[in-house]
C-alpha cells in the first residue's frame, strides 16, 4: 500500500503539474480558440445551408417553381404548371426577358430568381406555398410595343426616371417558351437573348454622349456658340472623309442647329478641333461606363440581370477611327438599356440617373412579402451643367422635329441610324432615345429597329405608342 | 481546498443510454419493430454496458472521454447502420469497438508524461517505419496497402505518432545544441524535419488532403514551445508570424499542382454531373432533409460514392436533419473540449491534448465544410462518424491521448528534476 502511494501522488483537479502552469493554461487557451472559431464556422455553415437551400434544390431541379407576374399580377411565368395551359402567345413579348426554367436562356429573371422561384423552405420543404416574383413590367403596355414592331426586330426598353421601375422591356424576335424548345434550330437568331442589354452601333445618339464630354471640357456657353461648316463632307488632317448623310451640306451651323441636323462633319470637327481634348472625352466616356480602349468598365446590373458595358476605341483626335467612333459608328458599341439609363440621367438634370430596377417585390413559399423596390441613384455619370445643356438642347430637337409624334408630350430625344456589319453583312439600324417629362410618362426610353426600311414603322412611332401605352402608369 | 463533487459514472452512462435508446426510438418509428431493429438496438445498448464494465478496470478519472466516446461510438453505429435501409454495420462497429480499445491503450501508453517522453525514439521509429510502409508497400502512389482481405491506410496510424512527436516536456526543450554558433533545441529539428517529410511524403503520393491537419499539428506544437520559452509574446512577433502563416499560405494556393488548382476553382454548379458531382448531391441532400431529415433509411445520397465517408455529415442531414448533424458534430467537439473541463496535468500532456484538438477539427473542417463546397473538397473523415477502420482506430488512440491528459500526474522514478 505505501508502495501504492510512492508510486502515485494524485493532486485534485485545480492543482496543475509542476513547473508549467502558465503553458498548460496556454494549452487551454489555444484549444478554446480552436473550438470557437470552429464553432463559429459551423454557424456560418448553418446559416448558408438554410439560406442557400432553395437555391440547391432550384438548381438540382428538385422542386417546384412559383410565378412570376407583372405589375398588375398578371402571369409572366408559371413554373406550377405546363406553361402550354396558358392562350398562345401570353408570354410572347417576355420571352426572352422573363424566361423560364429549361436552362436555354441564363441571362433572364428566372434564370437570375431562380432561387427565389423555387416553391421550396428548409422548414417546410416542398410543402411550401408557391413563391412569387412581382416585376415592374406592365405586360398590358409591353405587348403593345411588342405587336407594334410589326415583322421589325428589335428591341425597346422604357423605365420611369423618377422612380427606377423598367416599364417595358421588348426585343424582337422573341421565344414563346410555352412551346417550349422543339423548334430551337429553326427560331430566328437572337429570339433567346433581349438585345435591350447588348451592346449594339448607336449610330448619332452618341452624339449625345460627345456632346456631354464637350459641354465637361468647354462650358455650355462656350460649345453652344461653336459654329462649324459642313459641305456634304470634311476631310480630316490625315485626308479621311467624314460624309454627311446630307450630300450637299448643311452649310454653318451652331451646336443646335448640327445636333437637329444630325450633322457628322460638325461633330467631327468638334472632336478634331480640340476644343474638348481627347483626354477630356475620355473621361467623360470613362465616368458615363465606357469601356474606352480595351479598359475595363463596370459591367450593369438589373436585378441580377447582366449588361455589358458601352465601349469605344478613341487614340487619336486626328484619326479617322477615333472620329467615327465619337459619332456612334466603327467600334463604338452601346447597349439600349445603357443609352436609356443617360437619358433618365439627362431629364431629371442632375447627370446622375435612379437605378432602374425590374424586380419590385417577393413572396416567399411561406407566404411573406418582401418589398425589393427602393430608389437608388447612380453615380454620378455627368455633370448636372452637361445635364442640363443636353437636355435643352434634345427638348429643342423634339420640338422642332417630333411635334407630330410627340404633340401631347413634352419629350427631348436623339434619333441615330447605325451602320451595321454583321459577319459582312452590311445593314443599317435605327435608333431612338430619349425622355418624356410629361407627368403622365415620365420615361426615359430607347427605341431599336433593326434594318428598317423608309416605308417601316419609324422608331419615332414607336416611341410614341410606348409613351401612349405607358401613360397614366403610376 | 474545496473538492468538485465529480458526476458519477453510473449516471453518464444512463445519459448514454438515453440518447442511444432515443435514437433507437426514431429508427423503429421509420422501420417498425422488425428483428433487424432489435438487433441493432441490442448490441449497441449491450456494448454501452460492457464499456462502462471495462471503465471500470481502468483509470477512471477522466470519464468525460470515455462518456463521450461510448455515446459517438453508439450514435455512428447506428447512423451507418441505417444508411439507405438497415442493415447492422458490423465492419463499423467491430471498427467503433477496437477505437475504444485503442483508447484505452493509448492512455495506458501515455498517461505519465516522463514514461512516454522516454519513449521518443520508438515514437520516431514508428513514424518512418510507416513512412516507409507508404513508401514502399502502397500501391502506385496511394495511401493504401492492400492486404487482400482488409485495406489499411497507414497514413491515418501517422496522425497520432505525430501528435506523439509534436508533444514535448519543458525538460526536451532546455536541453539545447550548438552548430556554427547557432543555438536550437534538437527536438525541435527533428520536429521540423518530420514535417518537411511528411509534407514531401503527401505530395508524392498527390493527396494533399491530410497535410492541412498535420501542419496544423506542428504549428500548434511550435505555438506551444514558443509560449513557454518567451512566455509573452510580443505584438511585433506575433505579426512576423501570422504574416509568414499568410505568406506560406498565398505560396501553396499559387504552388498547388493542377488538379488542386482545379478543385480550388472549379464550379460545381457549372459541372454538376462531372467535378461536381458529389457536392451537387450532398448539399441537395441536406436541403432536401430540412431540420429533421427525412427519417432513417429514406435517404437517397447513400448511392453517391464515399456517402459513408466523405460526405458523411450530409448523409447524416439527409437522414436525420440538420439539427441532428449539428448537434453530432458539437458532439465530436466535446472531445477535445474536455481540457478545458479538466486542464492537461503537465506541459507533454498540453501538447498532446492541442495536438488532438488540432487533428479532430482540422480534420471535421476539411470533411464538412468541403462537403458542403465552402472549402476545396478534400478525401478526409470525420473522427468516429466516418466508416473507415484505419481512420477510426487512429482516432481511439488520439481520444486516448485525451483522457491521459485529464490524469494526475505520476512522479518520474528515474529522476526528480524538471517538469514534464
Amino acid at each position: 500500500m505505501a508502495g501504492k502511494q510512492k508510486k502515485m501522488q494524485r493532486p485534485s483537479a485545480p492543482q496543475l503539474d509542476i513547473s508549467a502552469p502558465r503553458s498548460t493554461r496556454r494549452a487551454g487557451k489555444w484549444t478554446a480558440l480552436l473550438l470557437t472559431c470552429f464553432i463559429l464556422a459551423l454557424i456560418y455553415l448553418g446559416y448558408t445551408l438554410i439560406s442557400k437551400a432553395p437555391l440547391y434544390m432550384a438548381k438540382s431541379g428538385k422542386t417546384t417553381y412559383g410565378k412570376v407576374l407583372d405589375r398588375d399580377g398578371d402571369v409572366l411565368f408559371d413554373g406550377s404548371q405546363p406553361l402550354t395551359n396558358y392562350p398562345p402567345g401570353q408570354f410572347a413579348d417576355v420571352g426572352n426577358l422573363v424566361g423560364d426554367t429549361s436552362g436555354q436562356m441564363s441571362n433572364t429573371v428566372v434564370a437570375k430568381h431562380i432561387e427565389e422561384l423555387a416553391n421550396y423552405s428548409f422548414t417546410y420543404g416542398n410543402e411550401a406555398g408557391d413563391a412569387t416574383l412581382q416585376t415592374t413590367l406592365s405586360h398590358r403596355a409591353n405587348k403593345t410595343v411588342y405587336n407594334a414592331f410589326g415583322d421589325k426586330n428589335g428591341a425597346a426598353i422604357a423605365y420611369n426616371w423618377k422612380t427606377g421601375e423598367i416599364l417595358v422591356c421588348v426585343s424582337r424576335p422573341c421565344v414563346d417558351i410555352a412551346q417550349g424548345y422543339a423548334n430551337l434550330e429553326s427560331m430566328p437568331s437572337g429570339s433567346l437573348l433581349c438585345k435591350a442589354f447588348f451592346p449594339t452601333v448607336p449610330g448619332s445618339t452618341q452624339k449625345v454622349s460627345t456632346l456631354i464630354a464637350a459641354y465637361e471640357a468647354a462650358g455650355v456657353t462656350g460649345v453652344n456658340a461653336l459654329e462649324y461648316t459642313c459641305e456634304g463632307s470634311w476631310v480630316n488632317p490625315n485626308g479621311d472623309a467624314i460624309n454627311c448623310h446630307q450630300a450637299y451640306g448643311h452649310g454653318t451651323q451652331d451646336l443646335q442647329q448640327a445636333f437637329e441636323n444630325s450633322c457628322n462633319p460638325y461633330f467631327a470637327q468638334l472632336v478634331q478641333s480640340g476644343i474638348a481634348p481627347l483626354s477630356s472625352i475620355i473621361g467623360t466616356y470613362t465616368r458615363m461606363g465606357y469601356a474606352v480602349n480595351g479598359q475595363k468598365a463596370e459591367t450593369l446590373n438589373l436585378d441580377g440581370i447582366t449588361i455589358n458595358p458601352a465601349s469605344t476605341k478613341l487614340s487619336d483626335a486626328n484619326n479617322f477611327e477615333t472620329e467615327w467612333g465619337a459619332l456612334g459608328q466603327g467600334k463604338t458599341l452601346v447597349s439600349p438599356y445603357q443609352l436609356m439609363l443617360w437619358q433618365g440621367a439627362i431629364a431629371n438634370g442632375s447627370g446622375s440617373a435612379v437605378q432602374p430596377y425590374l424586380v419590385k417585390s417577393r413572396t416567399t413559399p411561406t407566404g411573406e412579402t418582401v418589398e425589393l423596390a427602393s430608389v437608388r441613384r447612380t453615380p454620378q455619370l455627368f455633370s448636372a451643367q452637361a445635364a442640363q445643356a443636353v437636355k435643352d438642347v434634345e427638348t429643342l430637337n423634339s420640338t422642332h422635329h417630333y411635334y407630330v409624334s410627340f404633340d401631347v408630350y413634352s419629350c427631348g430625344c436623339k434619333s441615330g441610324t447605325a451602320q451595321v456589319n454583321d459577319g459582312g453583312r452590311e445593314y443599317e439600324n435605327s435608333l431612338l432615345a430619349g425622355f418624356c417629362l410629361d407627368d403622365r410618362a415620365p420615361v426615359a426610353f430607347c427605341i431599336l429597329i433593326e434594318e428598317r426600311q423608309s416605308w417601316d414603322i419609324t422608331t419615332a412611332q414607336l416611341a410614341r405608342i410606348l409613351l401612349d401605352a405607358v401613360s397614366g402608369i403610376s | 481546498m474545496t473538492k468538485t463533487k465529480p458526476i458519477s459514472h453510473p449516471f453518464l452512462l444512463l445519459l448514454v443510454l438515453i440518447a442511444h435508446a432515443a435514437m433507437m426510438i426514431l429508427v423503429a418509428l421509420s422501420f417498425g419493430i422488425t428483428a433487424e431493429v432489435v438487433k441493432l438496438a441490442c448490441i449497441v445498448l449491450t456494448a454501452d454496458f460492457i464499456g462502462s464494465i471495462i471503465l471500470q478496470f481502468v483509470q477512471r478519472e477522466a470519464c468525460t472521454v470515455d462518456t463521450v466516446l461510448l455515446l459517438v461510438i453508439g450514435m455512428s453505429t447506428i447512423y451507418q447502420s441505417c444508411f439507405g435501409g438497415l442493415e447492422f454495420a458490423l465492419k463499423h462497429f467491430a471498427f467503433g469497438v477496437g477505437a475504444f480499445l485503442m483508447c484505452q491503450a493509448s492512455y495506458l501508453v501515455t498517461r505519465n508524461p516522463y514514461r512516454a517522453e522516454r519513449m521518443k525514439p520508438l515514437w520516431y521509429a514508428l513514424f518512418f517505419g510507416l513512412v516507409a510502409a507508404i513508401r514502399f508497400l502502397t500501391g502506385s502512389r496511394s495511401m493504401w496497402i492492400d492486404l487482400g482481405f482488409i485495406t489499411i491506410q497507414p497514413s491515418e496510424f501517422v496522425k497520432p505518432v505525430f501528435v506523439l512527436i509534436c508533444a514535448s516536456s519543458i525538460r526536451t526543450q532546455l536541453k539545447k545544441a550548438s552548430f556554427l554558433g547557432i543555438h536550437f533545441v534538437p527536438d525541435n529539428l527533428l520536429l521540423i524535419f518530420c514535417t518537411g517529410v511528411i509534407a514531401v511524403l503527401q505530395w508524392w503520393c498527390r493527396d494533399l488532403g491530410s497535410l492541412p491537419t498535420f501542419l496544423a499539428v506542428a504549428g500548434f506544437a511550435f505555438l506551444l514551445r514558443f509560449c513557454y520559452l518567451r512566455e509573452k509574446i510580443s505584438a511585433r512577433l506575433m505579426i512576423f508570424l501570422i504574416l509568414c502563416v499568410i505568406a506560406a499560405a498565398v505560396f501553396a494556393w499559387k504552388a498547388a499542382p493542377a488538379y488542386v488548382q482545379e478543385r480550388l476553382h472549379s464550379d460545381i454548379w457549372a459541372d454538376m454531373s462531372g467535378t461536381g458531382y458529389q457536392q451537387v448531391k450532398a448539399l441537395t441532400a441536406i436541403a432536401e432533409g430540412g431540420w429533421f431529415g427525412k427519417g432513417a433509411g429514406n435517404g437517397t445520397l447513400i448511392r453517391v460514392a464515399a456517402s459513408r465517408t466523405d460526405i458523411v455529415f450530409s448523409t447524416i442531414c439527409e437522414e436525420w436533419g440538420l439539427f441532428t448533424g449539428m448537434m453530432t458534430v458539437i458532439l465530436v467537439l466535446f472531445l477535445p473540449a474536455s481540457i478545458l473541463t479538466v486542464p492537461p496535468r503537465s506541459y507533454y500532456h498540453s501538447g498532446l491534448a492541442v495536438g488532438v484538438a488540432a487533428v479532430f477539427m482540422v480534420q471535421m473542417t476539411l470533411n464538412i465544410f468541403g462537403s458542403c463546397n465552402l472549402i476545396p473538397f478534400t478525401g478526409v473523415t470525420i473522427p468516429f462518424i466516418s466508416q473507415g477502420g484505419s481512420s477510426m482506430l487512429a482516432s481511439g488512440i488520439l481520444a486516448g491521448f485525451l483522457k491521459a491528459a485529464q490524469a494526475p500526474v505520476l512522479t518520474d522514478r528515474s529522476t526528480a528534476k524538471g517538469g514534464a
